[in-house]
């Protein structure tokens, strides 16, 4: 088992992505650029469309991350 | 009767399967074979991360994405979901004389239920030219697709799909290809080949276990589904979504089978394919040669590659399977679900025996198999 969790130090934020697989290369990419992250799923009260999942991050990396997934064209829906 | 089984039924399943193979799927049963997409407990995601990694291994191997690699339950139901997804609008669509029922039967179904149309172009015997010539032939303004196998299942003749796959890009036509039977054994690079949807099993070329196949689908390629249900995404939604692959993952994933399949591919990128085509390629010619120096032996094709054709004139073929049977030989005898390959050997009549290798074999199995041929064709043997 790959663990890209590294340890999240500080605030955590969410970003909200749907499927558990764009969630996972959502990992992996954040992974290759130094970020650590854990997949995670999303509270269904927050989705309004039931299960979903996306990618647990420091906050402190939060326009990285939305750079570096924009770049790699996987659509977050929210950051939470 | 021999004690020990020999092999050679390898077009239809791989037999034996790697150790390594056997060694994950018993320890993905034993210890973490969860739901995956399905909630957050550590067992549904460590299995969604093997099937994470296989989508990756997979993507790499047939140079797509990741998230485009949809896993189904073997070839044909991905080959069924290709086909139905792409046409479900009408239209239609060329597939080559020498398709296995997998495409046949459900273009045929929905020709007779009123919603295509479509023509087969010939493929077996002809130049590479030629093949693209009767495609353009037979290609009409409502044409949407050209779908054929890589390498047919009931000898080793292969089609020229990256000139296929040109033609259709240059066209404007989707390109979906069957490798069921090269996949593992050919290098499929799906962006050079401009395939638009590549399916294959994991139990064949690729060594993993039954129950798990894959349809890869190219950037921008979006079929209709086919198939609709629980995927653990937007469970309040009353459809699917439009993002593959859970798009088209209805119902819960063989997570043993994706896991023994991740093993296979590691298995085989642990060598070289021209090793392994080498390999298959020296059994064919050994197999040939042992034949072809028995009296009323025909071999009906002579294309060398892992799979081997072949009649004892005035002996049924399925007559011959048996006895090879009894005396411990594993073969495939009859119409291998083929009629159209059938047709284009010129074999309807019969059927025939088809011995096909894996990487297990050795020059020794077929020197017997050779042998107790030699004694049925003389009626040593018989039932």
């Amino acid at each position: 088992m790959t663990d890209y969790s590294g340890s999240l130090s500080g605030r955590s934020c969410t970003a909200y992505i749907g499927s558990t697989t764009l969630a996972m290369k959502a990992q992996r990419v954040l992974a290759a650029h130094a970020i650590a992250s854990s997949v995670t799923k999303i509270n269904s009260s927050r989705t309004r469309r039931g299960c979903a999942y996306g990618v647990n991050f420091d906050c402190a990396q939060q326009s990285n991350v939305k750079a570096i997934l924009a770049r790699e064209n996987i659509s977050v829906k929210e950051f939470l | 009767m021999k004690n020990k089984l020999i092999y050679l039924d390898n077009a239809a399943t791989t037999f034996p399967k790697p150790p390594a193979v056997a060694a994950a799927v018993d320890e993905c049963i034993r210890t973490f074979c969860g739901n995956s997409s399905r909630g957050s407990n550590p067992l549904a995601l460590k299995s969604a991360e093997k099937i994470f990694e296989c989508r990756c291994l997979l993507a790499d191997t047939f140079f797509c994405l990741p998230e485009n690699v949809v896993f189904t339950y073997n070839t044909t139901y991905a080959l069924n979901m290709a086909l139905k997804g792409i046409m479900k609008g009408g239209g239609h669509i060329l597939i080559s004389n020498m398709e296995h029922n997998a495409t046949l039967r459900p273009i045929a179904n929905l020709q007779r239920d009123g919603l295509i149309e479509y023509d087969t172009f010939e493929a077996y015997g002809k130049t590479d030219t030629e093949i693209i010539q009767d495609i353009d032939r037979k290609k009409r303004p409502d044409t949407r697709a050209v779908c054929c196998l890589h390498t047919s299942n009931i000898c080793s003749y292969t089609l020229p799909i990256e000139k296929i796959g040109k033609y259709c890009h240059d066209a404007g036509l989707l390109f979906i290809c069957d490798g069921a039977q090269s996949g593992g054994h050919i290098p499929i690079d799906m962006k050079k080949c401009n395939i638009d949807i590549l399916c294959l099993p994991a139990h064949k070329g690729l060594y993993g276990i039954q129950g798990c196949g894959v349809m890869l689908l190219g950037e921008g390629v979006s079929p209709d589904t086919v198939i609709e249900g629980g995927n653990g995404v937007n469970s309040l939604d009353y459809f699917m979504g439009d993002d593959p692959p859970e798009k088209y993952e209805a119902g819960t994933l063989s997570t043993p089978a994706i896991v023994g399949l991740c093993e296979g591919l590691k298995f085989l990128n642990s060598k070289k394919a021209s090793e392994i085509q080498a390999h298959t390629k020296k059994l064919f010619s050994h197999a040939k040669t042992l034949l072809e120096g028995i009296p009323n032996v025909t071999i009906h094709d002579a294309t060398p590659g892992s799979v081997l054709i072949f009649n004892i004139n005035g002996i049924p073929c399925d007559e011959v399977g048996e006895l090879l049977s009894l005396a411990g030989i594993c073969v495939r005898t009859g119409y291998h679900c083929s009629p159209l390959a059938h047709k284009a050997l010129g074999t309807y009549g019969t059927g025939g025996v088809r011995i096909s290798f894996g990487v297990f074999n050795t020059l020794s199995h077929i020197e017997l198999l050779s042998s107790l041929t030699e004694d049925i064709s003389n009626r040593k043997l018989r039932l």
